[in-house]
């Protein structure tokens, strides 16, 4: 051990790192007053001016970046959806804004609805949206063999109901 | 940077744009193949972003304007990632990486090929590093980290990443007859 309580060992790894500081920094002191090892010294200017350094290919980098995307904008919907910062409410229209030109009888009990609903979008929802919407779309549609049966069902409910009235 | 993207995840591809070839270097130096490199670099990427809100900043004002602990605890998790690969492929790289892969100068062809045999020479001796010293090497030469962030990642004292470097150097020195 020495005076200041480090031993030989630990002297020159301090020697090393400085030098090593100042090889990296495009610094190399030509003439140091520290004693490094002049084999340390050499193979270190070597391995800092050989070791390559690599990048992966631009598809990779780009695809990666798809996927962070995506991951990050999963990360964000819960948030608007009731996460750390509070339920993020988006009004969602459930009649179309103008009126349809191709309108039907229909279009009159369409009128009874609320004009729009306050919803708060997440997966669930979004999914039960797009099933009502597709079959609302059918039942306006006349020639679907779904808006058929849909008009059928309309039509034997409306008989049934006048029938007991 | 770190902050943006805390707060809004769609900011992260500032931070990936900038650690990418550093993670990628890294985990190419350790796994000796590309596609295990990417493979490793992906899943660093995703875990940082998954788990960026666990990432706690332990840089000081007295360390600088901008300082950031973000990039010792990105390596930590690159390090896990590729120690785990590393095990399960039970790639011991006696010749981790030949110097193919080294990009040949096309308008100096002679030159080029003495540079890419010293370089194959050089990291194959680096290669040949048992666990924490090859690391070491690799994150100070090649990702150019200071004594105090290799410590952060490897979880050791500066004084013995200093050492640890030191002695890799030494053995380098030795193999490549210096």
């Amino acid at each position: 051990m020495t005076v200041l309580g480090r031993d030989a060992g630990e002297i020159d790894a301090l020697v090393t790192d400085r030098y090593l500081d100042s090889l990296l920094a495009g610094r190399p002191r030509l003439a140091s007053a520290e004693p490094l090892d002049e084999a340390v010294r050499l193979v270190s200017r070597r391995l800092a001016g050989e070791l390559p350094r690599f990048h992966p290919s631009f598809r990779f980098e780009e695809r990666l970046a798809l996927r962070l995307a995506e991951a990050a904008a999963a990360m964000r919907l819960p948030l608007a959806a009731g996460g750390e910062r509070g339920a993020s409410a988006v009004p969602i229209p459930l009649r179309p804004p103008a009126p349809d030109p191709l309108g039907t009888p229909f279009d009159d009990q369409l009128g009874e609805r609320p004009e729009g609903r306050t919803v708060l979008v997440g997966g669930a929802v979004a999914a039960s949206l797009s099933l009502a919407g597709a079959a609302w779309l059918a039942w306006r549609r006349r020639g679907s063999p779904m808006a058929r049966a849909a008009r059928a069902a309309h039509q034997q409910r409306t008989r049934a109901g006048l029938r007991l009235t | 940077m770190v902050e943006a993207a805390r707060r809004d995840p769609a900011r992260f591809d500032a931070l990936y744009r900038r650690y990418l070839a550093q993670v990628y270097s890294y985990a190419y130096y350790e796994l000796g193949d590309h596609h295990a490199a990417e493979d490793a670099t992906e899943r660093v990427f995703l875990g940082a972003l998954a788990n960026l809100h666990r990432f706690e900043e332990r840089a000081k004002p007295a360390d600088g304007d901008g300082a950031s602990t973000f990039r010792v605890w990105l390596f930590q998790i690159a390090r896990n990632i590729v120690s785990n690969e590393r095990r399960t492929a039970r790639r011991r790289p006696t010749e981790p990486i030949d110097e193919t892969t080294v990009v040949a100068d096309p308008l100096n062809v002679e030159e080029s090929v003495v540079r890419r045999e010293e370089a194959g020479a050089a990291m194959r001796a680096v290669g040949r590093l048992a666990g924490d010293r090859r690391r070491a090497l690799i994150l100070r030469f090649v990702d150019e980290m200071s004594t105090a962030e290799i410590a952060g990642v490897l979880g050791k004292s500066e004084g013995a990443v200093r050492v640890l470097i030191h002695r890799a150097l030494r053995n380098v020195a030795r193999d490549l007859g210096a």
